[in-house]
């Protein structure tokens, strides 16, 4: 696999991250806490984590981004950009769950429960073989065996882990073990549906319809 | 004489996700203008639902952008400049139009332009006729009502507008109670064309008052009694008692906009304007009632009537790219910072008529 350089960011949550993975394997990162004003801080702090390396848009090979689940206006902007990045520099965006980000470099088996707020979580475990399907689960109840990492780790049973690096390290290092293979456009991960219910009042009936 | 500039132009403030380019010199030519609608997506919901809007234009805008470029035949490189609507509208469909923006000026190293989508529809009479300064425009649309005097490319003077509602989600929400599909102008236009408006007359609210303020909101709520009544007597309605609430709507609808405008070309021409000409924009501009008597009120006064065709009233790209060629000749140009506004009035200086608070006026 030649070497890449890959511009890797997430604002799925309250901060705005960025990760910048050198060719001679070095990451750069910068994660900056903000519980709003991602989306006109993004673009400076990547612009500002290349030019830490001396390198230019131009010299990006892929884009990673965190794809969620987590704030869906903040999963939003960075989908984005990151599409946006993608077309206009002919390069390749991969999208990274928040999940699979966390339980990367982890020994398997490894269960990921993040904190989805309303008493909530979004849960995904890796086993050896595999990563299993995520889902959102609620937290009361909820048991799980083995090793666990995450925000909400702490709120289930078994043996709470910390991740093996930082999340937009990890996003950078998966896209990059993808990097070679094509992918489709990085998509939001909701894993919660829209807020929507259909209107309350039934329309008139039509007697001669 | 002006150097042709050729910019790329990005809509998703609203249910349409759009990308268009815009070649602007001596003349000016639309490449290509690509639209793709959300109705379906929100038909269970009776509505535009914030939330689904912004998923969608969120994986579709790229696609769309793309459209937009092979079919007026451009690479980035034959551009001068992206576009993009920055404000106002529901915020999740507006941020993910401004990011993608981004990520295509960062990539390309091309200028980029936020853009007021309210400024798009209120420059089209100059994208569609090379209107000259100043001139009258009605902005009626889902979520805008405004009476603008045009003065330039980034000088507007709002002269009225609504209190309230504005037409296009009235003639929503009239279709809503009254079982019909959304979008809701088109359903009750064909409605109301074959019904008898004088059998319910609502009522024509702020006419008594002077000024070119409106208010639709009373005029939804006439409706629901009238429907109410006839619902009670019935047990339900019959299609006629539709097609005339429809008609009794949309005929006390078209003679507010009527006689609203009628004051405000008043106010327009009292400055005697060179070449006097007012124009309509918005999606209730198709609308041919509507339509039809403001053409009358201004042949009446002299006055030239424009009305872009109904792909250039309704929500767009090729306006966005236009207003925003308009804006870089002035200058203009926006750097990463730039943000997504939900609400952003043309004209600042103009006391807040809606909205007030940390979120500031909405118009």
């Amino acid at each position: 696999m030649p070497p890449e350089t890959i511009l890797a960011f997430d604002t799925s949550a309250a901060h705005c991250a960025a990760a910048l993975l050198l060719a001679d394997g070095r990451c750069l990162i910068r994660r900056e806490e903000m519980a709003k004003g991602q989306a006109e801080r993004l673009l400076p702090l990547l612009e500002e984590v290349l030019a830490e390396a001396n390198l230019g848009w131009r010299d990006l090979n892929a884009i990673g981004v965190g794809t969620g689940p987590g704030n869906f206006t903040g999963v939003r902007i960075s989908v984005a950009a990151a599409r946006g990045l993608a077309l206009s520099l002919g390069v390749p965006a991969i999208g990274v769950t928040r999940l699979e980000a966390l339980a990367h470099g982890l020994p398997r088996p490894v269960t990921v429960v993040e904190d989805a707020r309303r008493d909530e979580v979004y849960v995904q475990h890796f086993s050896v073989g595999g990563p299993e399907p995520a889902a959102l689960r609620a937290l009361a109840g909820l048991s799980v065996a083995g090793p666990v990492t995450g925000s909400a780790a702490g709120n289930v049973e078994g043996d709470a882990v910390a991740p093996a690096m930082p999340m937009v390290e990890a996003i950078a290092r998966i896209a990059a073990s993808r990097a070679q293979d094509p992918q489709p456009r990085p998509a939001p991960f909701y894993l919660r549906g829209a807020d929507a219910a259909p209107p309350s009042d039934p329309p008139p009936v039509i007697l001669d319809a | 004489m002006h150097k042709s500039l050729t910019f790329l132009g990005i809509e998703s403030s609203c249910d349409d996700t759009a990308a268009a380019v815009v070649r602007s010199g001596t003349d000016t030519e639309i490449l290509s203008s690509v639209v793709e609608g959300q109705v379906p997506l929100h038909a269970a919901f009776g509505g535009v639902v914030p939330e689904i809007a912004a998923r969608a234009h969120a994986e579709r805008l790229d696609h769309c952008v793309e459209r937009a470029m092979a079919e007026a035949g451009v690479g980035f490189a034959e551009l001068d400049g992206i576009a993009v609507t920055a404000g106002p509208g529901l915020i999740g469909g507006v941020l993910s139009g401004v990011m993608l923006a981004k990520g295509l000026s960062a990539g390309t190293g091309l200028p980029l332009v936020g853009v007021n989508h309210l400024a798009g529809h209120a420059l089209t009479p100059r994208l569609t006729d090379g209107l000259g300064f100043p001139y009258l425009m009605l902005l009626v649309s889902g979520g805008h009502c405004q009476f603008l005097i045009v003065d330039g490319p980034e000088m507007f003077r709002r002269i009225g507008g609504t209190i309230d509602d504005a037409p296009g989600e009235a003639f929503d929400k009239i279709a809503k109670l009254l079982g019909l599909p959304q979008p809701g102008g088109p359903a009750v236009e064909a409605e109301a064309a074959k019904g008898n408006p004088a059998r319910f007359v609502m009522p024509r609210p702020l006419l008594d008052r002077p000024g070119c303020d409106m208010s639709f909101s009373g005029l939804k709520t006439a409706v629901l009694r009238a429907r109410d009544t006839v619902i009670a007597a019935k047990g339900g309605l019959t299609v006629a008692d539709r097609q005339d609430l429809c008609a009794g709507f949309q005929t006390a609808m078209a003679s507010v906009l009527q006689e609203k405008t009628r004051r405000a070309l008043d106010v327009y021409l009292d400055a005697r304007p060179p070449v006097p000409a007012f124009a309509i924009a918005g999606g209730v501009a198709a609308n041919q009632a509507i339509r039809a008597g403001l053409e009358t009120l201004c042949h009446a006064n002299s006055v030239r009537f424009l009305a872009p065709p109904l792909r250039l009233c309704t929500d767009n790209a090729a306006m966005i790219a236009f207003a925003g060629i308009e804006r870089f000749r002035l200058g203009h140009c926006d750097d990463f910072t730039l943000s997504a506004r939900p609400r952003w009035p043309l004209d600042q200086t103009a006391p807040a008529m809606i909205g007030s608070g940390k979120k500031g006026a909405k118009a």
